[in-house]
């Protein structure tokens, strides 16, 4: 049983992180970035082509990797978000646009064969790979007959530690207080001297550095990596995670994130995994139905 | 190219040779109008593919197990994906914007995932084999079902129902100032994109010998949705346009390269950047001057002013 | 005739606030009614409450008339209004992308039949009702003043702000109503266009329509009302005669402010109608030391929106030290100017150079940074933040922390609201109070040259004072102040010197005084 329980921080930590790059995006700039599991997808996959194909060690590939990752954020503002804002389009669009990013970013890696176009990054096409033996250190530890794995334990800390910062950098300072300036009335925020356009691309490039993070210690701690990693693990989950937690909430996105993943490994121990699958979706319709705000949201009223 | 070729030298070859092609626009256009509907009362939902997913199953296993003839199996399938997209209504119409199109979501997840997979009559994961198909002569009521469908919905939206939902969309709160039942208009907007939803999923599996469960995903959602959106969301004929135009681009890129689903992304992109409304909606392009643009030099196009 | 609406007891509280506190009060049939009270005080909220838009927790509704009362309490919006209570809204609900024959065609939708099968068949013989129906529209935009001809195929978003209220009340009056609420009108007009408003409503009046007219203008409220209520804090302190009213002592201390002192003509039957006024800039010692240069210079400035010119060689400067009104009617364009120099928007032609930089081609941040700051209108406070919070962002250009925090300490204890409600929300702090935060935030910015635009908006009378006090204040300690307001009369009193706008062009110029004795303006902003 406690073993489970580990195993539901763990993976809830990974959704926690996941989401908070969601719903900082969501929150902040009124945009449900769908690329965001992409971005979550080419962070596994970045690590493992500099480990697996470039021969670098772990934590510097994975440096590396989160911070191209945020690079990749600062493609979605420029390519995807920006053109909208500047042509004032309403919000669909912005979803469409990430679609759109986040279809070319998967059939990029999924096309990835020895031989082709992109072969330096990916050389498995549709398969799914794990990190070579040995090229990642994993001790483990036996505490209290609880098996303890590094790379676990590491992921743990990690995200709590991140989102530690974050929260206390958005609560706090000023850059935080200009995000939530921006995230309530841009045009406010642009006339007190903010530059709106610094704040998307900041926020974005955090937001996605988050996303490749998880997407690593998604790929390291279970043993995935594939093209299609970002849509069928997290993607949908994500917008569960803030939806239970309240949108364009951070402490909601934590909170949710552990949430999630401790219904799914109760549903899992009780129902068994066929359940376990369809537990986050109807955790997600309930709460739309019961409190549409979720957890920590705020209550959206209109101005009659 | 061939693939022009063809079309315009020797059109009945084409439409023998790539009919599944032509079935396969005709479901999405179906499907696309019936995201249209909703879309015009102001609801974005992603619902259909759920819907379709009961249209579809409820038909074939209709037929497997049944004696009746195959319309009533499909008259069934529409009607019964009508009920359950009145009870999903239920509880999500009262939210708005992205949290409704979240439900939606979480409602097509879970139908998927916790019913479909889960319940032997539907073959779970496996899918469901369904021998009764017929692959040509499945395409007829497609075919013959889309104009209609498509004429019946832009008269809904001249008469009383259709000036009621334009209102909703434009401003809920107004609009119960005006005497409309805000819930009411909703909820029929809700059903009839879910009996359109039904009915295109049962005519496709018409066509497939075999009922995949993985077609009815969020995945298959937003693809109808950007049929729906790149095609134009203003009247009945921008989400044809949109799926004739986005079903046959793999095809047509297929014969260049493996990569169409980039082209697709790309193609994407740009027509919601410099078309927003839709390919068919009036209006030109959208052009935006750089803020460092001198202000005298012209810029063709519906020049947006804002920095 | 009887009581058409009776309200009884009617309570509402929000959380702890007790919006709308046991008001009662009785609307006459074919009478027009007056709802007046400071922002907040509970007048729009019962307005939703007898419109259903919130449910009362407690107290009674009811709708008279031929055939007995009806209850409203607690039912639809749309089963009121079909039940015969049409509303505007204060903030102006139009179906923005629609007609103007569609928005009004839309306000019969409660007497339309239902015509999905004839629509269906669109035979010659099914084409009568339509064309009745369009007939009807017509007639009803003719009815509030439109030309059904020049307006009504014209989307309601590009209608100026005048004919856009006109046009909610077309759609209102579609469903054919026995009460007809009008939530202020005339928000945003000059005084012609707030006079033909009043005759509108006179009309509709003749007519045998009974209308509940809430607004803050106490010449159009006193002047059109047979019977006037007063809100305070949810709760009725007054009701009778606009005469009786005006006069009472609790009424003027809360609301009326000093306007009721210096307008006599404010209330009918008052006679003199020349508007005393002090002169103020007699006590404007200190400003000795006058203007060095030219701060802002604009000329010949087009701004468009699409199709539409907002703005047409609009050419005007500023010298360091001055204060500069701009006044002109909803719609004129003042807003845009404003907008073009703070960088929101780029001029399709023309120039605008402040100090040393090209604001037409300059980012809005950078703008900022060089010390043209704007409040903009309706405030714009950052709700969800605390005052603290938004005070702390207004220096956002500046790097100098310490001189920040000293500043924010002087602002808090010369503006005792800052300094009390610090840590609140500022979302829960009053119109007057937002406004309030808004220019110190502004202040924050070190502004060289601080736009003001339409301060007084949506505030009432006694606010009006109060932030108008303040704008005196910032000026004689130096700042140069671009105010555009909708109010003249206060603009004119407090500037050096003032444009007119109207429709996108600059119409007149002077100083201050002048404007005040030119006949022009006087007969169309400041009322005769």
């Amino acid at each position: 049983m406690t073993q489970q329980l580990l195993n539901a921080i763990f993976i809830g930590s990974i959704y926690a992180l996941f989401a908070v790059g969601y719903t900082l995006v969501f929150g902040v700039l009124d945009v449900l970035n769908l690329a965001h599991s992409a971005v979550f997808m080419l962070g596994a996959v970045i690590t493992y082509s500099l480990v697996a194909i470039h021969g670098l060690p772990f934590i510097v590939a994975a440096v590396v990797a989160v911070f191209i990752c945020g690079l990749l954020g600062l493609l979605i503002e420029f390519v995807a978000l920006r053109p909208l804002r500047r042509r004032n389009a309403p919000p669909i669009s912005a979803l469409i646009s990430t679609i759109g990013l986040a279809l070319i970013f998967v059939a990029i890696v999924e096309q990835a064969t020895p031989g082709t176009l992109f072969s330096w990054l990916w050389q498995d096409g549709a398969n799914s790979v794990r990190f070579p033996s040995g090229a990642v250190p994993d001790p483990t530890y036996h505490i209290a007959g609880v098996t303890l794995e590094g790379t676990k334990l590491g992921i743990l800390v990690t995200s709590i530690l991140l989102m530690l910062v974050l929260g206390y950098v958005i609560r706090y300072t000023q850059v935080g207080r200009a995000l939530r300036a921006v995230a309530e009335n841009r045009r406010a925020a642009t006339l007190l001297g903010i530059d709106v356009d610094r704040i998307f691309a900041s926020t974005l490039f955090v937001s996605s550095a988050l996303g490749g993070l998880a997407g690593l210690l998604f790929g390291l701690a279970l043993s995935d990596i594939s093209p299609y990693i970002g849509r069928d693990q997290v993607e949908l989950k994500g917008l569960a995670v803030i939806v239970l937690g309240g949108m364009g909430s951070i402490p909601g996105a934590v909170v949710g994130g552990y949430l999630l993943g401790l219904i799914e490994v109760v549903a899992f121990v009780r129902f068994g995994s066929n359940v376990e699958a369809g537990v986050a979706f109807a955790a997600l319709f309930l709460m739309l139905v019961v409190r549409p705000q979720g957890l920590f949201g705020a209550r959206l009223k209109e101005r009659l | 190219m061939d693939f022009f070729i063809l079309l315009f030298t020797d059109p009945v070859r084409f439409y023998n040779s790539h009919e599944l092609l032509i079935a396969q626009i005709g479901v999405n256009a179906i499907l696309a109008i019936s995201l249209f509907v909703t879309f015009y009362s102001g609801q974005l939902t992603l619902a259909n593919a759920g819907f379709m997913a009961v249209g579809a199953y409820t038909t074939v296993i209709m037929s497997l197990y049944l004696p009746l003839p195959l319309p009533v199996d499909i008259l069934t399938g529409t009607l019964l994906a009508g009920a359950v997209g009145f009870l999903v209504g239920l509880p999500v119409l009262r939210l708005r914007g992205i949290f409704l199109a979240i439900a939606t979501i979480g409602f097509v997840e879970a139908l998927r995932l916790g019913v479909i997979l889960n319940v032997p009559i539907t073959g779970e994961g496996q899918g469901l084999k369904n021998p009764g198909a017929d692959p040509l002569g499945g395409i007829v009521p497609i075919l013959v079902s889309l104009p209609i469908i498509a004429y019946l919905v832009w008269r809904l939206t001249r008469a009383k129902l259709g000036h009621a939902w334009a209102a909703i969309r434009e401003d809920e709160l107004a609009a119960s100032s005006n005497g409309i039942n805000v819930a009411l208009y909703k909820m029929l907007a809700f059903v009839i994109g879910a009996l359109l939803a039904g009915y295109a999923g049962a005519l496709e599996t018409h066509i497939n010998f075999f009922v995949d469960p993985t077609e009815y995903s969020v995945t298959r959602a937003i693809q109808i949705l950007t049929f729906a959106v790149a095609g134009g969301t203003t009247n009945v004929l921008g989400p044809i346009v949109g799926a004739l135009f986005l079903t046959s681009l793999p095809e047509i890129i297929r014969q260049a390269s493996a990569y169409r689903d980039v082209v697709n992304g790309v193609i994407l992109i740009l027509v919601i950047i410099f078309r927003p409304q839709g390919i068919v909606a009036g209006g030109g392009f959208a052009i935006h001057r750089p803020h460092w643009w001198p202000v005298n030099w012209r810029l063709g196009g519906r020049t947006a002013s804002t920095g | 005739m009887g009581a058409l609406l009776q309200l009884a007891e009617v309570r509402r509280h929000f959380g702890g606030v007790q919006a709308v506190d046991g008001v009662s009060l009785e609307i006459e049939s074919g009478t027009i009614f007056g709802l007046i009270g400071p922002n907040g005080a509970g007048k729009t909220t019962l307005v939703n409450l007898v419109t259903g838009y919130i449910p009362a927790q407690s107290g009674s509704i009811r709708l008279g008339g031929d055939g007995g009362a009806a209850e409203l309490a607690r039912r639809r919006p749309d089963v009121i209004a079909r039940m015969g209570v049409a509303r505007t809204f204060q903030t102006l609900r139009l179906y923005r992308n629609l007609t103007a024959f569609d928005n009004v065609l839309v306000g019969m939708h409660a007497r339309r039949k239902h015509d999905t099968l004839q629509q269906i068949a669109p035979l010659p013989a099914f084409q009568h009702e339509p064309r009745a129906r369009l007939a009807k529209a017509s007639a009803l935009l003719e009815r509030v003043g439109l030309k059904p001809d020049e307006y009504g195929m014209r989307r309601a978003g590009t209608l100026s702000y005048g004919d856009q209220r006109r046009l909610e009340v077309a759609r209102a009056l579609a469903i054919e109503p026995r009460l007809l609420i009008l939530d202020e009108p005339a928000a945003g007009m000059n005084p012609v266009e707030k006079d033909k408003v009043r005759d509108l409503i006179r009309q509709l009046n003749a007519d045998g329509l009974t209308i509940l007219l809430i607004d803050h203008d106490m010449r159009l409220v006193m002047g059109v009302c047979n019977r006037i209520a007063v809100l305070n804090f949810g709760r009725k302190i007054a009701d009778g005669s606009p005469a009786e009213v005006s006069a009472d002592p609790e009424v003027i201390t809360a609301y009326l402010g000093r306007q009721a002192e210096k307008s006599g003509a404010h209330v009918p039957g008052a006679g003199a109608t020349t508007i005393a006024t002090a002169d103020r800039h007699g006590s404007r010692a200190g400003a000795a030391a006058k203007p060095s240069g030219r701060m802002l210079e604009v000329s010949n400035l087009e701004v468009a929106y699409g199709a539409i010119r907002a703005v047409r060689e609009v050419s005007f400067g500023i010298d360091e030290g001055e204060i500069i009104a701009l006044i002109g009617a909803n719609g004129a364009g003042k807003t845009t100017i404003l907008n073009t120099l703070s960088g929101i928007l780029r001029p399709r032609a023309g120039s605008a150079r402040f100090l040393d930089i090209d604001l037409t081609v300059t980012s809005p941040d950078r703008i900022v940074r060089h010390g043209l700051v704007q409040v903009p209108e309706g405030r714009e406070v950052l709700a969800r933040l605390t005052v603290r919070e938004n005070l702390e962002l207004g220096a956002w250009v500046r790097r100098d922390r310490q001189a920040v925090h000293r500043e924010i300490d002087a602002l808090s204890s010369r503006f005792p609201i800052l300094g009390r409600r610090r840590d609140l929300p500022a979302g829960q702090l009053s119109g007057g109070e937002q406004q309030i935060l808004a220019i110190a935030r502004g202040l924050l910015a070190k502004p060289k040259l601080l736009l003001l635009d339409e301060p007084s908006l949506g505030l009432a009378p006694q606010m009006v004072d109060a932030v108008f006090d303040v704008i005196r204040q910032i000026h004689e300690e130096g700042t140069t102040i671009l105010l555009v307001e909708q109010n003249a009369l206060r603009a004119l009193e407090v500037a050096d010197r003032a444009y007119v706008v109207e429709t996108g062009r600059i119409l007149l110029s002077g100083t201050g005084a002048e404007l005040r004795r030119d006949p022009a303006v006087q007969k169309a902003y400041l009322g005769g």
